[in-house]
């Protein structure tokens, strides 16, 4: 383990963003925070929950992904190495869930190109970042347990550092960084990690809901309700930070020439299911909404990366930012009291 | 809008019409179905059972071309029964005895007849309508693309003054603008009747006040040419020359076959876009511009905020940012122009339009955008409009009456054609037509037909048929649903493959002079 | 990769986004969390708006009409033709023979300077968009 003063913080972000792109929380010029290219003068420690997941420097939402020349394909993979600051448990727990994920049967070459040159470093929350957090509901936070290169904890004056692998070895091997492996700093750890998890309210419907889906206890009655007034933006899909569907689309570019453009889909759109003959097999949003949270919450338990309940990581955000109020603590919560 | 996005969220009551606002306008959409489930009522008055009908209390399905009676009708109950608000009416208001004349012709079983409302839901919907504190009236082009498309606006400003829902939070007359920056380009005087800020070219005042700021004499004192009387004096031949910056004519104005015969018949047409559109393939000289992301720039949004945006990338190949184009073609033509940047045309704008002056660049890089009228750099901007009182002072009550549709069904064409747009494509399709996911979704052009019709004539879902007025034909599949009224059916205008304009009827309302493309007269019938 | 604040290109609702690129190429949009618009929310055409910005079809060249085709020009030769030929049909025949159509997809700045362009230039009201259409 080791301790950074908080005032050496910046240097040590300078000297990381000469060998890797830093990416962190950054105050716009309208005084919002993002996550962007590090940047001395806009870099802000004073951040809640970022409104993306860091998902789009695994799965940018369009990459090209080959090039084809007179029936020659290419390839085209990343060589960017980034280091991500500050990203939060839920996310962290999110990126082992992906990266099992595209690690299945077959390999996601262009995902690998990403995930194996991207570094990560956990900002362990010490509470709720706002009222839609439910990660100790889902066993993903609010501090990461592994997968992080660094996890920092805020612990006032300085950062407690906790080393989760050997590249994070290689990153606190600088200056700025002193060793600390006293039973005074292990306690700080252990006490901020146990207040964290106090302070996050658990939701007593959400192993019932699951419960309930998995014995096939839901109308489709109670999914057509959500489903009218979804307006299928498919929001819920690109903020939520463990769904990695994707479409692809090729197109000529030249002539003799053309590329494989891969983007974000998502399961809301009814286009993501249609078949060829124009059959749909989910035929109305509101099976659309059905399946969604299935997989949510029902589907792929058994791929277990992290110790955590479902594929949900108890982000939030699909409640934050549906505009109409589908987000998965709604749902679970009808869902409870169907 | 007079009002405000945001105080969507807090109205009692909605009166819907003419907007397909969950597909067209999603994010004010979807603050109506919270403000429903929270309690708040919503009329929704249109022919199509659009998805905010699931949410609606009363959904009045109106016959097309009647909202002037089916407005005329509410008012006349709200009077009748003594609804209205006196203290509003009295203190804000003129001309209510001349309203009182007009709709008092429209009892509820004379709307009846003309509309196909029900007098019952009419009641209903008046009593709902009087009841509410807040209610916010929001319609789009389903109200203004009529002949009588002024005449309809004007009554949905009439309701809103009768019951005193203007000039308050959550309520107002709310029309919902279509494009980015439509509202923008109106403020900016791209409309041959006004300079920036609506400052009239024919007021002698103004007219020197431009002269002085840009350096010349002798500006027209006159108004110009609507885009629709630019077609027939262009087919006439005596408009010689176009220039058309961003826009689409060939697939977005009414009968197609006229505008191609108008636009070959210029000398010169000159087209400036990001993609070669169907217009600029008629062109003489095409000019590649920058799209949104590859240049900065202000546009104004339906709720008139002012909102910056900034470079991200650079255009492709040669293509240049439009200003940069229009600037050199101004200092070739003898004008000299030096803006380094859009930022130097912003500040020439806040000087020239009292509206616009106090936002300014500085203020809007900071803040999310300024609504307008913002007269001064200390001045917040402005949620809503006529609190307190109206610009020109009291409100004038201007009562119309119902007029029918230009052209209306007979034996030979026996449905009415209204068109519009789906949630997944954007207008005349350039953009979205070339977004994979977009496309995905909405492939094609699908004209919906009544069950009851297709049946009798033998048409289903997925069939191809003819759709023909007296303007041209075209081809498209059907989809048979009852979100159409029986002798009603619905297309759209963003496929090339099966171009709905040739169909529209080129019939303008005489004062706004947008044509009537929710209503003309088609037959159907399913391909051999 | 970049962030850039835009406004979206298609309604008139005019949500913030962030264009998220990577070198010369926009890969994606994120809305902006705090704007008053769309508070970080976008509807499908907001979240899939970035695409066509790529698209092999964009024009990348001025193109004159010769011998009845348009064929790839210079930005010299293309303005001089359209200053040369505006300037003459105006001669000829008079402000009124010219029209301007601006746009409703375009800037503030754009159309100012268009029904500039228009009014001061070619001493025409003949400036309009397509708001009706």
């Amino acid at each position: 383990m080791k301790i950074l003063d908080k005032k050496h913080l910046i240097t040590v972000i300078k000297n990381w963003a000469e060998r890797y792109r830093v990416i962190s929380p950054v105050r716009t010029s309208h005084n919002e925070t993002i996550f962007d290219i590090f940047d001395e003068n806009t870099f802000t420690l004073d951040y809640t929950k970022p409104s993306m997941p860091p998902k789009s420097l695994y799965l940018p939402q369009s990459e090209t992904i080959f090039t084809v020349e007179n029936g020659e394909y290419t390839p085209v993979t990343s060589r960017i190495k980034s280091l991500l600051f500050g990203i939060r448990a839920c996310d962290m727990t999110a990126i082992l869930q992906s990266k099992s994920f595209m690690n299945g049967e077959v390999a996601d070459l262009f995902y690998n190109s990403h995930s194996d040159n991207t570094i990560t470093v956990v900002m362990a929350c010490a509470g709720p970042q706002n009222d839609t957090c439910f990660c100790t509901t889902t066993k993903s936070g609010p501090y990461a347990k592994k997968g992080y290169d660094l996890q920092f904890y805020d612990v006032g004056e300085s950062f407690l550092v906790a080393i989760g692998s050997e590249t994070g070895t290689e990153l606190s091997n600088i200056e700025g960084f002193s060793d600390i492996d006293d039973a005074d700093a292990l306690n700080k750890i252990q006490s901020f990690q146990k207040e964290a998890e106090q302070s996050i309210e658990r939701i007593p419907e959400f192993t019932p809901a699951m419960d309930r889906l998995s014995n096939g206890g839901i109308r489709d009655e109670f999914w057509e309700r959500f489903g009218n007034k979804c307006i299928v933006c498919g929001g819920c899909t690109f903020v939520c930070p463990t769904c990695t569907c994707f479409n692809v689309a090729d197109r000529p570019t030249a002539p003799g020439k053309g590329d494989r453009l891969r983007t974000w889909d998502a399961c809301l759109y009814g286009g993501f299911t249609k078949e060829a003959s124009g059959h749909n097999p989910r035929s109305s949003q509101g099976i659309r909404l059905k399946r969604r949270h299935e997989h949510k919450l029902l589907y792929y338990t058994d791929r277990d990366t992290h110790g955590g309940l479902c594929t949900c990581v108890g982000c939030g955000r699909c409640s934050d930012y549906c505009p109409v109020h589908i987000g998965t603590i709604e749902v679970v919560k009808a869902i409870a009291g169907e | 809008m007079t009002n405000s996005i945001n105080e969507v969220e807090d109205a009692d009551l909605f009166f819907v019409t003419g907007t397909n606002t969950t597909a067209q306008h999603p994010l004010i959409g979807s603050r109506m179905i919270n403000a429903v489930e929270r309690g708040a009522k919503l009329i929704l008055v249109d022919p199509r059972e659009i998805q905010l009908a699931k949410f609606a209390h009363l959904h009045l399905r109106q016959n097309i071309g009647t909202d002037v009676a089916v407005l005329n009708g509410i008012m006349n109950i709200i009077i009748e029964e003594d609804l209205y608000d006196r203290d509003f009416v009295e203190n804000r208001t003129e001309g209510f005895q001349e309203l009182k004349a007009v709709v008092s012709r429209y009892s509820p079983n004379v709307v009846e007849q003309i509309s196909g409302i029900r007098s019952k839901d009419l009641i209903e919907a008046a009593r709902m309508f009087a009841a509410a504190d807040k209610a916010m009236i929001l319609y789009a082009m389903g109200i203004t693309q009529h002949v009588t498309g002024t005449d309809n606006v004007k009554s949905c400003a009439n309701l809103a003054m009768l019951t005193g829902n203007i000039g308050r939070p959550s309520t107002g007359v709310n029309p919902l603008r279509g494009q980015n920056n439509v509202q923008g380009a109106c403020d900016m005087g791209a409309l041959p009747v006004v300079y920036t800020g609506y400052q009239k070219v024919v007021d002698a005042a103004i007219k020197d006040k431009f002269e002085d700021a840009w350096g010349i004499e002798g500006l027209d004192d006159k108004p110009g040419l609507t885009i629709t009387s630019m077609m027939s004096e262009a087919q006439k031949g005596s408009l010689k020359a176009l220039y058309i910056m961003g826009e689409n004519p060939m697939m977005s104005d009414p009968d197609s076959t006229h505008i191609e015969l108008a636009l070959s018949n210029l000398d010169l047409l000159i087209v400036q876009d990001i993609f070669l559109s169907e217009t600029a393939s008629l062109a003489d000289i095409v000019l590649p511009a920058a799209s949104f992301a590859e240049k900065s720039g202000t546009y104004t949004n339906t709720e008139r905020r002012v909102q910056l945006s900034h470079k991200a990338v650079d255009p492709p190949g040669q293509a240049r940012a439009d200003w940069e184009i229009v600037q050199d073609i101004c200092r070739l033509c003898g004008y000299p122009m030096n803006y380094k940047s859009p930022a130097d045309i912003l500040d020439e704008i806040n000087r020239v339009t009292p509206s616009y002056a106090g936002i300014t660049l500085e203020r809007i890089e900071k803040e999310f955008g300024l609504q307008w009228p913002c007269p001064n750099q200390e001045h917040p901007g402005t949620a809503y409009l006529h609190k307190d009182q109206f610009t020109k002072g009291l409100g004038t009550f201007l009562p119309c009456e119902f007029k029918p549709l230009a052209e209306v069904p007979d034996q030979e064409y026996d449905f009415i054609l209204t068109t519009g747009r789906v949630y997944f494509q954007y207008h005349t399709g350039t953009m979205t037509r070339r977004i994979s996911l977009l496309e995905r979704e909405a492939p094609e052009a699908v004209v919906e037909i009544n069950p009851e019709d297709a049946k009798r004539l033998g048409i289903k879902t997925n069939d191809r048929v003819e759709l023909s007025s007296r303007r041209g034909t075209i081809r498209l599949k059907a989809e048979v649903t009852d979100r159409v009224p029986k002798k009603v059916v619905f297309s759209t205008f963003h496929y090339i493959e099966s171009p709905v304009n040739l169909l529209t009827n080129p019939a303008h309302d005489p004062v706004a002079g947008i044509p009537e493309y929710k209503g003309c007269a088609v037959r159907i019938r399913r391909c051999a | 990769m970049k962030k850039t604040s835009a406004i979206c290109p298609f309604c008139g609702c005019g949500c913030n986004f962030y264009l998220v690129s990577e070198d010369d190429r926009v890969t994606g949009v994120e809305p902006s969390p705090n704007n008053p618009v769309n508070k970080g929310m976008l509807c499908t055409k907001g979240w899939n708006s970035y695409e066509f910005i790529h698209s092999p079809d964009r024009l990348t060249t001025p193109l004159v009409r010769k011998n009845g085709k348009l064929t790839v020009s210079t930005w010299d030769e293309a303005l001089g033709i359209v200053s040369a030929r505006l300037k003459e049909i105006m001669a000829q025949h008079g402000p009124s023979a010219l029209a301007f159509l601006s746009s409703a997809k375009v800037s503030n700045e754009e159309n100012y300077i268009f029904q500039k362009m228009a009014r001061a230039v070619f001493k025409t009201n003949n400036v309009d968009h397509c708001a009706r259409l």
